[in-house]
């Protein structure tokens, strides 16, 4: 019996909760007033509860997606793509939603064609679920 | 005098060699992952104690996860080649990319080979492992991942199932590493590990460097709980 409950016990240990994404408010360094704003969309929430202003800026040759203002409903495994059509079914990966709350960028990888990603999402990679989408003009 | 031999050999053979028909349910879980196991084991006792047993076994094995990520399967690809010596080679993460599965499900059928050890009177240990076979499950949707590029596709378990060398390995292929505890006269409980491969081939050859691949495996160790019958 006692080496059935152990057995039971290493089974619900390995078992841990999906992490969610941090809440504490940030503000990253990225001036704005430097850059070149290139294009930007409302973010607005897919089923959640998510809205803000997604811009992207150019700055000495190269690109950075900014969230700002920016506030989501928090989820597990969040993260911030660019794709080519609504659905995201070709995307670029920009990262970790750093935090549900406050101004954040996200450096675009330099080989990308802007005009071929007019999307920015809020995505839960893990549940495949899109939490929130802003159609870059 | 031929006769006279294989009247030995029948006689020698009936003396050490005796027969076990053994039915076992097992669940085995880790995280986020789980799997229900179903085995029918024909095994030869071996040995003037018939303390060795070598068998075959048909095995059911359904397999559920979630947020589940399957790499590059073949062995090309992961090892650089095909030999029997890829289980030496190490990884060639450039060519490894991700296919994350949100809810896989794989049923495998697989005829497997077994190997055990009669420890004492009521204790065995022993392992298998899935030989041969196929698998089927329902399509899923999934999330290809190459560095920072992503593409969504559809994809099904891998149909056909062939044990080879490491990951020249085809489809979805079970083992076990366990030890059986004797309750009753006919029956029994057994624990171990279970190291499971999966494999799912998506609709289309998303990954296209450093060749083109629609394989992708996942590589499970669980902690295995069951209960067998003798017959």
């Amino acid at each position: 019996m006692k080496k059935l409950c152990l057995i039971v016990l290493v089974i619900a240990l390995s078992c841990g909760e999906e992490e969610a994404t941090p809440t504490t408010p940030i503000d990253d360094n990225f001036i704005t007033d430097m850059a070149t704003k290139i294009n930007m969309g409302t973010v607005m929430g897919v089923n959640h509860s998510v809205s803000g202003t997604a811009t992207i800026y150019e700055k000495n040759g190269s690109y950075t997606l900014v969230l700002d203002p920016f506030q989501s409903q928090n989820g597990p495994d969040l993260k911030v793509y660019l794709s080519k059509d609504v659905g995201a079914k070709n995307f670029v990966r920009l990262g970790v939603l750093k935090s549900t709350t406050g101004k954040q960028s996200y450096a675009l990888p330099a080989t990308i064609n802007l005009s071929e990603y007019p999307y920015a999402h809020i995505w839960c990679e893990a549940f495949s679920v899109e939490f929130a989408r802003a159609k870059l003009n | 005098m031929k006769a006279k031999l294989s009247l030995l050999f029948i006689l020698v053979s009936a003396s050490v060699i005796a027969q076990k028909k053994q039915l076992d349910i097992t669940g085995a879980a880790g995280r986020y992952e789980g799997t229900l196991s179903a085995m029918y084991t024909y095994a030869w006792q071996l040995g003037a104690k018939k303390k060795i047993e070598i068998g075959i076994a048909g095995r059911f094995t359904s397999y559920l996860g979630q947020n589940q990520y399957y790499i590059t399967a073949p062995a090309k690809l992961t090892s650089g080649s095909t030999g029997p010596l890829v289980i030496f080679k190490e990884n060639i993460t450039a060519n490894i990319d991700t296919f994350l599965i949100q809810s896989p499900q794989v049923n495998a059928l697989n005829i497997a080979i077994h190997l055990g050890y009669q420890v004492s009177s009521k204790i065995s240990i022993g392992f298998n492992i899935d030989a041969l076979g196929f698998s089927f499950g329902s399509k899923k949707s999934g999330s290809y991942i190459n560095g920072v590029f992503g593409q969504q596709e559809q994809a099904k378990p891998t149909g056909f199932n062939a044990l080879l060398i490491s990951d020249n390995d085809l489809g979805s292929l079970n083992s076990e590493l366990f030890l059986k505890y004797q309750l009753k006269e006919t029956w029994g409980v057994k624990g171990g590990l279970q190291f499971l491969f999966t494999e799912y081939t998506t609709n289309t050859a998303v990954q296209q460097t450093p060749e083109p691949n629609n394989r992708f495996r996942d590589k499970s160790l669980l902690f295995a709980f069951g209960l067998y019958k003798n017959f």
